[in-house]
């Protein structure tokens, strides 16, 4: 599971960034380590299968937005579509009665289709995706909250609740091997299919993309609407693990989910200036921030200090991502 | 001159705002009592701080994610070190403006030594600060705030809190900075064009450091504000600063690449949204609508922006 | 090495959430969120850890999330924690993670809100929100003379008590005969700004047309008692809730008529107590004294006392003898021990 980049210096950003992976996994095996040993109930089953649980869920809000800084941009509504299209999601399966299954696909279609118009505002307006999305995470999340008047969606279906009860081998959730399947799919898009490959050549350099016949804004739109989509994913994962939708779900205007969101794909490689990719970064990112925070809680100092320790984190991960380009510069223009 | 007026950022968004508020008046005549314009004074003082410390970083053409995270982890400190270390106000409010100059310091500096864009750095500090406040304060507020700043947080004369006085100095001190002063000058120019003010012989680190201590000054006075309003150290002060951070100064009229902004323009978006914020009340309308009209109304300002950028772009 | 780990581990969950002998109980509890309320619950864990020789400590999620709160109750199982007293993050959400608790054999109960049937909460120990508010809406329509316009200001709206609330005002209103009418219900203001904000901009539009106002919520009271005494209003009636030092002095210097005291302290003690015997053996009776609610099946009542300028400087006086009340027989009436 190695990366995609296209014409930047090749082999030798394939090499950093599959060091970056290693680097990664070798990290959180320390990691586990130490905590196991601190805390003994961290290996126990029911830590390991609540970890599963979240682990899976923070690396589908990861790929969520991984899959829109590939293109040079930004999502901040991540989290405020990720609620909006849960709490139609669950609307549909109390309310309106519809069965769990096409509920969840209408979920995941509107968080695309609120995508779609974050591309499109994206591209027609010719602003930075930032100020869009952060526009649009107040305008969703309102216009969720006014819709739903702020009531939870608590009495869902059983058979959708179960879904967060799923353990497999006694401890692993089955959130985990979803957020993995999901990984893979992406790994698959950006790798095999011209439209993923279109767009890495869109966010390395738009220009020379457009000469070669790519239709750069069309790449940004898709981008957008499967960001959409997997938050939308991620806030149906959530609300089977607690039980509710609720409109809360991911804090005010949806900020909650912004530092897991990008931690993730940062950690793990992928450029904020678009055009590099790394889906197992990502995934090995959003563990490692996973098993941080559980493992963080545990401590006796942990939970008050969670939320500084991921911030000095992810200012260490742009400082390395950071240096990590400036060598890659040097290493080319000596080359 | 009215012809500069007219064609200024601010007249269209004056005209609003006094329809808006004649309006209102006219429909519930409680908008004009005292108390009610005491109600109002008193959010546009804090919002005009929090607007005015991202209007500084858009000038230079940057964003400053973490101005909220400044103004909660001053406030808190504020507070805190009245009620835990006992110490006198004036100290007190000199340690939450060290505070926030140390942070402003550590912002402008991460951003012009490593090249990294603003929005990340700021992310990452964002969470930093936030997290020390919650770290500190293990969420619970700080009750003991000495009678002295209660007491200003609530004194008002008519219609006018006594605590206007602030966001007033420091819209002046900002509308000289960036109209008479070298300073002010170089940032915007900084903001349009950092390669040529780099040829300018524009210190550019010199100016952006300066530029986010201010940013984070600025938030530092809107947090204490808090504290004197809310009569408690509370560590939420800041969390919903973000969206209305950026609405004011992009309905002024900012241009979110850098290089123009308008004192004046923002300080009437702030009017425009706390007039909002009434209204929803006086109309009895749903609360939850201010939401859904500020993303709105930053997506509708930005779009009238960039029509007019490109309406003036030479051909 | 997949069967070799398993065998620790197998032996490790064993060991978390084994046989009970005696007092190896620990006990958590967990607020929804920070909130001045909750205080109460950390001297009655310290109190019932001293009295009973347990373990019981008082521990906050970081937000008022429900996620938070799952995270926070799963991260103390790891802990080693191995009973619960919550207050639910949200009424129905919270039977999920109180139904994985008990799949591993931990104990738990709702404390001060109560999850909805069917759940795996050995019972609800909590105010009568619903009566509180009732009462206290009675009271201040007796203090308006018995007509006139409220408004009333609550809690969250993720709050299960919220909803309880809001109906059981409306109904005291419907019982005074037509002379009283509810003209503004402002919800999710049980924190500071929200509700400076929309208190204050509600006194400065329609502070004229209201002649009392009932408060059922922690912060709301306080914030209305401040304004109240910034207005130097005496006009407006008002009943509060809680015993913040804010409220007390209002109602001692006129501006308030009087609060609903609830039982945090008595809560969190009890709670640690009848958990501790839960994990003893003992289980709950199905003929015991319970209360129906809207909500569930098994609810206890922890008390509440109305408060006026008279009693208020001795009011803590007051909820002791409830709980020492209920203390008295709550093994007998609501467990049976082997």
């Amino acid at each position: 599971m190695a990366t995609a980049t296209t014409g930047r210096g090749g082999r030798g950003a394939l090499g950093l960034l599959a060091s970056n992976e290693v680097g990664l996994a070798l990290l959180i095996a320390v990691l586990v380590a130490i905590f196991a040993t601190v805390n003994p109930g961290f290996t126990s089953p029911f830590n390991l299968f609540a970890l599963s649980r979240v682990m899976g869920i923070d690396m589908v809000i990861g790929l969520s937005m991984m899959v829109v800084l590939v293109t040079g941009g930004l999502n901040l509504a991540v989290g405020s579509i990720g609620v909006a299209s849960v709490m139609l999601g669950g609307w549909a399966m109390q309310v309106a009665g519809v069965p769990v299954l096409p509920s969840m696909t209408l979920a995941v279609a509107f968080g695309a289709f609120l995508g779609w118009i974050n591309g499109q505002l994206t591209v027609r307006m010719g602003v930075h995706s930032f100020i869009v999305t952060l526009a649009t995470m107040s305008l969703f999340f309102g216009a969720m909250i006014v819709a739903t008047r702020a009531e939870a969606f608590n009495a869902l279906p059983r058979s959708f609740v179960d879904l967060g009860k799923l353990r497999y081998g006694g401890f692993v959730s089955g959130m985990l091997p979803l957020a993995l399947i999901v990984g893979l799919g992406l790994w698959l898009f950006f790798n095999r299919t011209s439209l993923g490959r279109e767009i890495l050549a869109a966010g390395a350099n738009p220009q020379a993309a457009e000469l070669s016949g790519v239709r750069v804004n069309r790449t940004i739109v898709v981008a957008h609407a499967l960001s959409g989509a997997l938050g939308a994913l991620a806030g149906l994962m959530l609300a089977a693990r607690n039980g509710a939708a609720l409109p809360s779900m991911a804090g005010h205007i949806g900020m909650g989910w912004l530092l897991p969101a990008f931690l993730a794909p940062v950690l793990g490689g992928t450029l904020l200036t678009g055009g590099v990719v790394s889906v197992a970064g990502t995934v090995l990112g959003a563990a490692m921030v996973t098993i941080i925070t559980n493992g963080l809680l545990q401590l006796q100092i942990g939970e008050f200090w969670v939320q500084m320790c991921l911030g000095l984190i992810l200012l260490a991960a742009v400082l390395l991502d950071r240096a990590r380009s400036v060598i890659a510069e040097r290493r080319r223009s000596v080359a | 001159m009215l012809k500069g007026i007219w064609g200024s950022d601010w007249f269209g968004l004056f005209v609003v705002a006094l329809v808006a508020g004649t309006g209102l008046a006219l429909f519930q005549p409680a908008f004009l009592s005292p108390f009610n314009l005491y109600v109002l004074l008193i959010s546009f003082s804090l919002w005009a701080l929090v607007a005015m410390a991202q209007m500084v970083i858009i000038a230079i053409g940057q964003m400053n994610l973490s101005v909220g995270a400044i103004g909660g982890l001053v406030a808190i400190s504020f507070a805190g070190s009245m009620e835990v270390w006992g110490l006198p106000v004036p100290a007190a409010i000199l340690l939450g403006l060290a505070i926030a100059a140390l942070c402003g310091l550590l912002n402008g500096v991460m951003t012009h030594v490593t090249g990294i864009s603003a929005f990340v750095i700021t992310l990452a500090t964002l969470s930093i600060f936030k997290g020390l406040n919650i770290g500190i304060t293990e969420a619970q507020p700080f009750y003991g705030v000495p009678d002295v700043v209660k007491a200003f947080g609530n004194a008002r004369f008519e219609g006018l809190p006594h605590m206007l006085i602030v966001p007033v100095v420091a819209i002046i001190l900002i509308w000289l900075l960036f109209n008479r002063m070298v300073l002010g000058r170089q940032m915007l120019a900084l903001g349009a064009n950092r390669h040529a003010a780099e040829l300018s012989g524009i210190r550019v680190g010199r100016v952006v450091v300066i530029a986010h201590v201010i940013s984070a000054l600025l938030a530092a006075m809107a947090g204490m504000l808090a504290v004197a309003r809310l009569q408690l150290g509370q560590p939420t002060i800041g969390d919903d600063w973000l969206i209305l951070s950026f609405a004011a100064p992009v309905i002024g009229g900012a241009v979110l690449a850098g290089g123009h902004i308008s004192v004046i323009g923002t300080c009437l978006g702030v009017v425009i949204v706390t007039l909002i914020n009434n209204a929803l009340v006086l109309l009895g309308i749903d609360p939850f609508f201010v939401q859904l009209f500020l993303g709105g109304l930053i997506l509708i300002a930005v779009g009238l922006n960039r029509w007019r950028e490109r309406r003036l772009a030479p051909a | 090495m997949r069967v070799a780990r398993m065998l620790p581990l197998a032996v490790l969950a064993a060991g978390i959430a084994g046989p009970a002998m005696a007092s190896d109980t620990k006990v958590a509890l967990v607020p929804g969120g920070p909130h001045p309320y909750f205080a109460a619950w950390e001297n009655a864990a310290a109190a019932a850890a001293a009295d009973f020789g347990i373990e019981a400590e008082y521990r906050v999620p970081a937000a008022w999330e429900l996620s938070k709160q799952n995270e926070m109750i799963e991260s103390l199982v790891a802990q080693g924690f191995n009973a619960f007293l919550v207050f639910p993050g949200d009424a129905n959400g919270t039977n999920a993670t109180l139904e994985e608790l008990a799949a591993f054999d931990i104990p738990s109960a709702a404390l001060a809100g109560c999850t909805v049937d069917p759940t795996a909460a050995s019972f609800c120990l909590g105010t009568d929100v619903a009566r509180s508010a009732y009462l206290g809406t009675k009271e201040l329509i007796e203090a308006m003379g018995g007509s006139g316009r409220i408004a009333h200001f609550t809690g969250f709206l993720v709050d299960p008590n919220t909803q309880l609330r809001i109906e059981a005002v409306e109904q005291a209103v419907a019982e005074a005969g037509g002379g009283v009418e509810i003209i503004q219900v402002i919800a999710d203001i049980d924190a500071p700004e929200p509700a400076d904000e929309k208190i204050n901009a509600f006194l400065a539009a329609r502070g004229s047309e209201v002649d009392g106002i009932v408060t059922t919520a922690w912060v709301p009271s306080v914030v209305a008692a401040t304004s109240l005494r910034n207005l130097g209003d005496k006009r407006i009636r008002m009943v509060g809730i809680d015993h913040d030092e804010v409220v007390l002095s209002a109602i001692e210097d006129g501006f308030v008529d009087g609060t609903m005291l609830q039982n945090p302290y008595g809560q969190g003690y009890i709670g640690s107590y009848a958990m501790d015997l839960i994990r003893q053996g003992c289980t709950m009776k199905e003929d015991a004294p319970w209360q129906q609610t809207a909500q569930t099946a098994h609810f206890i009542d922890s008390g509440t006392a109305f408060v006026d300028a008279d009693q208020v400087k001795d009011y803590q006086a007051a909820m002791v003898a409830v709980t020492d009340e209920i203390m008295a027989t709550f093994k007998d009436d609501f467990l049976v021990c082997n």
